[in-house]
C-alpha cells in the first residue's frame, strides 16, 4: 500500500469535524448528514484495510506454520506482524548531550554521571489481526451513533464535532504503534468524551463526567511512568532507547528478567516484585479502570446512565474496549512473564466482574444501570478468554470484544427509545410495551437473547471459546464463570419481560397512561421510528451473521489470538524452537 | 572581585561586557525613558506608554535572539559576573515574552479599573530588568541584586490598586514576607561567602569541588545551601515557604498576578536551577532529598488546597504553588536532564499561566476583579471562545496530550524516573490525578448544566448593569483577546510539536564557571 491509508482513515474525521465547523449552526439537517457522510466513508475505509489486512495474513499463517523447521529464531523475536506501517519521526534527540554540557560534564567524574539518554519518539501506525477488528466495529458504531443522533439535539454541531473528535482518538488509540503515540491518543480522546458528558445527559452529567475522567487518568498516569520504566530499563539492557512498540517486543526486555531488580527511593532499595512486574500492574490498572474490570468499576453505572443514547453507543460500544485491547497488545506482549505471574489475579478480577456485574444487574431498578451493570459482566469475560492465556480464549475474547460492542450498542438504542418516549428509567413504572411498540419489542428480543448468549447469536460463539479456553487454563475458572452466564439469562430476561410482557404500565397517574395509550394508538407514532430501525438493523444482521457462521471471524482472529499468545508465552520454554512449535501447533486447530 | 583583574581597570569597561547585557541595557534605559516621558506626556495617553513600554520589550526580545543566533558559546562579561549563555537567553525569552503579553493586556485591564498611572510601566520594566539580571548571574551579589530589584518594584505593583484593601493587604504582606526571604537569602550568601572566600559562583563551585573530592563535607557550606534553597523556594512560591502566594495572587491586580505568577517563577527558577545544579553540584547529595522534599511537599499542599478554593485567583495561586512543586523536581534531581525538564516547563508554564490569568484579566470589570468561581458559570454561552481557550489552559495545567504541559510533565518525569527518584514521579502523578478535580472543575462551572442557572442570572445582571457595560471598552478587550489567542494557539502548537523547544534545550550550555 504506497498512500498512508491508516493516516487518512485516522485523519478524515477530523477533517470531517473541520468541515462540520463550516456549517452554521442552524443548518441542523445538513450537520447531521454531513457527519453521518463522515462516518460511513471512515466505516468505508477501515472495511477497506480490514480486507485488505485480512488477504494478507494468510500468506503470513501459512509461513508461520513453518516456524518449527527453520524460521523459528526470527518468529520468536517478533511474534506479532503489523501491517500497513507507517513512520514519521516526531521528537528526537539523536546526539548524546554530554558534549554540550560544559557545565554538568568537566570536573570530577564522581559528581557527573553518564549523559541523560536521548529521547526519541515517532509517529508510528499500523495493524494487526486486533486491531483491524475493532477498527471497523468502532467505525460502525460511530455511524450508527451518527444515525440514531436527533436532529433536534441542542447543540447538534458541537456534538458533531466532539463525537467525530472522539473517533480520531479511538482510532488512534487502535493503530498507533509508540507507546508515547499511544498515550497521547489514550489521553486526548478523554477530552472531546469529557465535553460530550458534561454537555449532555441527565442532571447528574456533571459529577459523572468528573468522576469518569479523574479515574480513568489516574491510571493511566501510572502507565505513563510504567512506559518510562519500559523505555529506560530496554534501554539500559539492549543500549536501544525507544518507545517503538515492535522494536520493544523484539528487544525482549522483559522475557529473561527474573532477579526482582530493584529500584531506589531516596538511596533505599525495594525488591517487592521484580521490575516486569510494577509495570505490568500499572500498565494493568489503566487498563482495568477503563474496562472495567470490578474494584475499578464504580465510575461506570454514573457514566452510564447520565449519557445521552448517541453517545452511549460509541462511550458504550468502543471506548470500554479499549481496556481489554490495551491488556492483549500491551501487557502480554511486553511483560510475557509477569502475565504469567498475575494470571491468577486477573482471572480473579475477571471472575469477580462477572459475577458482581451479574449480581447488580439483577438488583438495578433503572434501565441504563441494568445495561451497564450487564457491560461489566460482559467485559469480565473478555478478561477471562485474555488471560486464560491460550489460544482458544483469547481468540473468543478478541470475538467477544467485537460482539460486545455489537449487543451493548444495539441494547442502549432500545432502552433509549424507551427512555426517550417515556421519560422513565425506572423499570418497574413500565410494562407490557409489547403491545403499542411490537418492532421494538421483536428487535430487542432479538438482542436479548444475544446479550444473554443464546446460541446461533454471536455471544454465544465468543463465551464458548472464552469458557473453552478458561477450562483448559483451569476448570475452576470455567465453573465460575458459567455461572455468569446463568445469571446473564436472568438479568437480561428480567430486563426484557419487564420491559416488554405483562400487563401494560406507564409512568404517571393512571389518567395521564390512559390518555398517552390512546394518543399512542390513534398516531403508532410510540414504536421505533425508522431512525432507530435503521440503526439497529444492521447491528441485528451482525449478530446473526455472526452467531449462524463463526468460522471467518474465528479463522482470522485465531491467527492473532495465536500470535498473542506466542509473544505471551516467550518465556515458559528454554528452548525458543521448542516454544514456537507448541505454540504453532496449538494455533493450527 | 571585578577591580583586581588584571587588564580591567574599574574605570574601564570594556564594549563586549556592555554587549553582553544588552536586553538588561535595553530594557533598563526602557524604564528611564518612559519615565521621561510619563512626565512630558499629555494626559490620558496611558496607551502611547504601553507602546514605548512594548517596544523597548521587543527590541530586548530581539536582541536576546540575535545573541542566540550569533552565539555559538558561551559569553562571559564583567570578569565572571554575567553569563549571556544559552541557559540565561532561555530564560530571558520566556520573561520577556510573557511581559510583553503583560503589557499588551495592561492598558485596557488599567483603564477598566481606574488604575492608569504611568509609574505601572516604569515599575514593570524595571522588575524585568531586575529578571534578566538574575537569569545570567554568576556571582553572589549580582544574584542579590537581581533579587531586590525584580522585587521591590513587585512590591509596589501589588500594591497598585490603592483604593483596594485586598491589594494593600496583599502588597504589605508581600513585602514583609519578601523582605524576611532576601534576608534569609543574604545570610545564606555571606555563610557561602565566609566559608570559601568568593562570591563567584566559578570560584565557588571550584571551592566545593576540592572541598568535596577531598571527601570533606563543610556544615557551614550546608546551612548556607539551606538558608539559599529557603530564600529562593519563597521567590518561586514552593510550599512551605508559599504563605504570602495567595493573599498577594488575590489582591494583586490581574495583571500584575499574571506577571508575578508566571515571569517572577522564571527568573527565580533560573537561579535556583544554575545555583544548585551548577554551582552546588559537588554538595547534590546533600541537598537533593531536602529539595526532593520541598517539591513534595508543594505538589501535594498546593494541589490538595486548590480543590477547596472558591476564587479563581487563589485557585491559580495554589495552583502555582503545585506546579512550582513540579518544577523544582528538575532541581532536585541536579543533572542536565532535569535541568532541561525544569526550563521546558517553564516555558509550558508561561504559555498555560499567562493564558489562564489573561481570561481572568478580560473578565474584571470595573472596581474590581473577577475572581468568584461563580462568576465563570455560563461563560460558555456568554463568551465561547474565551471559554474553550480557558478550558483549553485549564487542561494544559492538568497535563492533558495535545497541550504543552503535557510535554513539560512528561520530560519532567521521565528526568525523574532516569535518574531513579521514582518518589518524585510517583507523587507528582498522584498530585496531577488531584490536580484534575478543581482544573476540570472549572471547565464544569463554564459549561455548567442548568442547574446552576442562579448564579447565571445573577452574573448577567451584574454585568449588564450600565457601568459594567460602560468600562469594557472594544479597543481593550481586541489587543488582550489576541493575547489569549496566541497563548491558546501556543498551548496546541508545542503540545503537538514538543520539538520546537526541546531542539532549543538541547542545544543549551550553562555556565558556572
Amino acid at each position: 500500500m504506497s498512500w498512508p491509508i491508516l493516516s487518512v482513515t485516522l485523519f478524515l474525521p477530523l477533517a470531517g469535524a473541520v468541515a462540520i465547523l463550516a456549517i452554521p449552526s442552524s443548518r441542523a439537517r445538513a450537520i447531521r448528514l454531513a457527519l453521518m457522510a463522515v462516518t460511513a466513508l471512515t466505516l468505508g475505509l477501515t472495511c477497506v484495510v480490514l480486507v485488505a489486512y485480512l488477504a494478507v495474513p494468510s500468506a503470513a499463517a501459512s509461513k508461520l506454520s513453518g516456524t518449527a523447521n527453520g524460521q523459528a529464531l526470527s518468529t520468536i523475536h517478533s511474534p506479532i506482524t503489523f501491517q500497513f506501517q507507517e513512520q514519521v519521526n516526531w521528537l528526537q534527540s539523536g546526539t548524546s548531550l554530554s558534549h554540550l554540557h560544559p557545565a554538568f560534564n568537566e570536573g570530577n567524574s564522581a559528581f557527573n554521571q553518564a549523559a541523560p539518554p536521548p529521547i526519541n519518539f515517532s509517529y508510528h501506525l499500523g495493524v494487526d489481526g486486533l486491531s483491524v477488528w475493532l477498527m471497523a466495529l468502532a467505525a460502525l458504531l460511530f455511524l450508527v451513533a451518527a444515525v440514531v443522533l436527533s436532529q433536534r439535539e441542542k447543540r447538534l454541531r458541537t456534538f458533531a464535532v466532539l463525537m467525530l473528535l472522539s473517533e480520531v482518538g479511538v482510532l488512534g488509540v487502535l493503530t498507533s504503534l509508540d507507546l508515547i503515540l499511544f498515550y497521547f491518543f489514550w489521553e486526548a480522546a478523554l477530552i472531546p468524551l469529557y465535553f460530550l458528558m458534561i454537555g449532555w445527559g441527565d442532571r447528574n452529567r456533571g459529577r459523572a463526567a468528573l468522576k469518569f475522567i479523574i479515574y480513568t487518568v489516574a491510571g493511566s498516569l501510572f502507565m505513563l511512568l510504567a512506559i518510562f520504566g519500559v523505555y529506560f530499563i530496554t534501554g539500559a539492557q539492549t543500549g536501544v532507547y525507544t518507545f517503538d512498540l515492535p522494536t520493544l517486543i523484539a528487544a525482549q526486555s522483559f522475557v529473561h528478567t527474573t532477579q526482582a531488580t530493584t529500584f531506589s527511593l531516596f538511596g533505599h532499595s525495594f525488591s517487592l516484585l521484580n521490575p516486569q512486574e510494577w509495570l505490568f500492574l500499572a500498565f494493568a490498572l489503566a487498563f482495568a479502570i477503563k474496562v472495567p474490570l470490578v474494584p475499578f468499576h464504580s465510575w461506570l453505572p454514573d457514566a452510564y446512565s447520565s449519557g445521552t443514547t448517541p453517545f452511549l453507543i460509541f462511550f458504550a460500544g468502543i471506548v470500554s474496549k479499549l481496556g481489554a485491547f490495551g491488556l492483549i497488545r500491551y501487557n502480554l506482549t511486553l511483560f510475557p512473564q509477569a502475565s504469567h505471574t498475575f494470571q491468577p489475579l486477573m482471572l480473579g478480577l475477571a471472575i469477580a466482574s462477572i459475577l458482581y456485574g451479574a449480581l447488580a444487574a439483577l438488583a438495578q431498578t433503572d434501565i441504563k444501570r441494568i445495561v451497564g451493570f450487564a457491560s461489566i459482566s460482559h467485559l469480565g469475560f473478555v478478561v477471562l478468554g485474555i488471560f486464560a492465556l491460550n489460544v482458544d480464549g483469547l481468540n473468543g475474547a478478541i470475538i467477544q470484544m467485537v460482539n460486545h460492542g455489537i449487543v451493548i450498542a444495539a441494547l442502549f438504542i432500545c432502552v433509549g427509545v424507551v427512555e426517550s418516549r417515556f421519560a422513565t428509567r425506572t423499570l418497574s413504572q413500565l410494562g407490557g410495551l409489547a403491545r403499542p411498540m411490537p418492532v421494538l419489542a421483536g428487535l430487542f428480543l432479538v438482542v436479548t437473547l444475544a446479550g444473554l448468549g443464546m446460541p446461533l447469536l454471536n455471544s454465544f460463539v465468543g463465551e464458548f471459546l472464552i469458557l473453552l479456553g478458561a477450562f483448559q487454563s483451569s476448570p475452576v475458572w470455567a465453573v465460575l464463570a458459567s455461572l455468569g452466564v446463568i445469571l446473564a439469562c436472568w438479568y437480561m430476561l428480567r430486563l426484557y419481560q419487564g420491559l416488554t410482557q405483562g400487563e401494560l404500565r406507564l409512568p404517571g397517574t393512571e389518567a395521564v397512561s390512559e390518555q398517552l395509550q390512546t394518543v399512542s394508538r390513534r398516531l403508532g407514532r410510540l414504536d421505533v421510528g425508522p431512525v432507530e430501525v435503521v440503526a439497529l438493523v444492521p447491528l441485528v444482521a451482525l449478530m446473526l451473521v455472526i452467531g449462524v457462521y463463526p468460522a471467518p471471524v474465528i479463522r482470522y482472529g485465531r491467527f492473532s489470538a495465536a500470535q498473542y499468545v506466542q509473544a505471551a508465552n516467550r518465556q515458559t520454554a528454554t528452548d525458543p524452537a521448542l516454544a514456537s512449535s507448541r505454540a504453532t501447533a496449538r494455533s493450527l486447530p | 572581585m571585578a577591580s583586581t583583574a588584571p587588564g580591567y581597570p574599574l574605570h574601564f569597561v570594556p564594549v563586549g561586557n556592555l554587549l553582553g547585557i544588552l536586553p538588561i541595557l535595553i530594557v533598563g534605559g526602557g524604564a528611564v525613558m518612559v519615565l521621561l516621558w510619563d512626565l512630558v506626556r499629555p494626559r490620558g495617553q496611558e496607551v502611547w506608554l504601553a507602546g514605548l513600554t512594548g517596544l523597548f520589550l521587543l527590541a530586548a526580545l530581539g536582541t536576546a535572539i540575535g545573541q542566540w543566533i550569533a552565539n555559538s558559546g558561551p559569553i562571559v562579561v564583567f570578569n565572571g559576573a554575567y553569563a549571556n549563555d544559552r541557559f540565561a537567553l532561555f530564560a530571558d525569552f520566556v520573561v520577556l515574552i510573557t511581559a510583553l503579553a503583560v503589557v499588551v493586556l495592561s492598558p485596557g485591564y488599567l483603564r477598566r479599573r481606574g488604575l492608569a498611572e504611568g509609574e505601572y510601566y516604569i515599575l514593570l520594566l524595571a522588575s524585568v530588568a531586575g529578571m534578566l539580571v538574575l537569569d545570567g548571574a554568576l556571582n553572589l551579589i549580582v544574584i542579590f541584586l537581581g533579587i531586590e530589584l525584580l522585587s521591590i518594584p513587585l512590591y509596589v505593583l501589588a500594591g497598585f490598586a490603592r483604593d483596594d484593601q485586598h491589594s494593600q493587604e496583599g502588597a504589605m504582606k508581600y513585602l514583609l514576607l519578601g523582605g524576611f526571604a532576601s534576608g534569609f537569602l543574604l545570610y545564606g550568601m555571606a555563610l557561602l561567602y565566609g566559608e570559601t572566600g568568593h562570591t563567584s559562583l566559578t570560584a565557588i563551585h571550584a571551592f566545593l569541588l576540592r572541598d568535596a573530592t577531598a571527601g570533606h563535607i563543610d556544615p557551614m557550606v550546608l546551612a548556607a545551601v539551606g538558608l539559599l534553597a529557603v530564600g529562593l523556594a519563597f521567590k518561586v512560591s514552593a510550599a512551605p515557604f508559599h504563605w504570602w502566594t495567595p493573599d498577594v495572587y488575590q489582591g494583586s491586580p490581574a495583571v500584575v498576578t499574571t506577571f508575578m505568577s508566571v515571569a517572577t517563577k522564571v527568573a527565580a527558577f533560573a537561579v535556583f536551577l544554575r545555583l544548585f545544579s551548577a554551582t552546588l553540584a559537588p554538595y547534590r547529595a546533600e541537598w537533593t532529598v531536602p529539595i526532593a522534599v520541598v517539591a513534595i511537599i508543594s505538589m501535594i499542599y498546593g494541589n490538595v488546597v486548590a480543590v477547596a478554593q472558591t476564587s479563581i485567583k487563589r485557585l491559580l495561586a495554589y495552583s502555582g504553588i503545585a506546579q512550582a512543586g513540579y518544577i523544582m523536581i528538575g532541581v532536585a534531581l541536579g543533572r542536565p536532564d532535569g535541568t532541561q525538564a525544569s526550563l521546558y516547563y517553564l516555558a509550558a508554564y508561561a504559555f498555560m499561566n499567562t493564558g489562564a490569568f489573561a481570561v481572568v484579566t478580560i473578565l474584571s470589570r470595573r472596581g474590581e476583579d473577577c475572581d468568584r468561581y461563580s462568576e465563570l458559570a455560563g461563560l460558555a454561552r456568554r463568551e465561547p471562545v474565551l471559554a474553550g481557550l480557558m478550558s483549553l489552559f485549564m487542561l494544559s495545567l492538568a497535563g492533558f496530550p495535545l497541550t504543552v504541559g503535557f510535554f513539560g510533565k512528561f520530560f519532567l518525569f521521565s528526568a525523574a524516573i532516569h535518574d531513579g527518584q521514582l518518589a518524585l514521579a510517583i507523587w507528582g502523578i498522584l498530585t496531577s490525578a488531584v490536580s484534575l478535580f478543581y482544573y476540570l472543575r472549572v471547565i464544569l462551572k463554564m459549561y455548567a448544566p442548568a442547574a446552576d442557572v442562579g448564579a447565571v442570572e445573577e452574573f448577567e445582571v451584574a454585568s449588564v448593569s450600565p457601568e459594567g457595560t460602560a468600562m469594557a471598552a472594544p479597543t481593550a478587550v481586541g489587543p488582550a483577546v489576541l493575547v489569549v489567542a496566541l497563548a491558546g494557539a501556543g498551548t496546541i502548537v508545542l503540545g503537538i510539536f514538543p520539538a520546537v523547544i526541546y531542539t532549543l534545550l538541547q542545544g543549551i550550555s550553562v555556565v558556572h564557571g
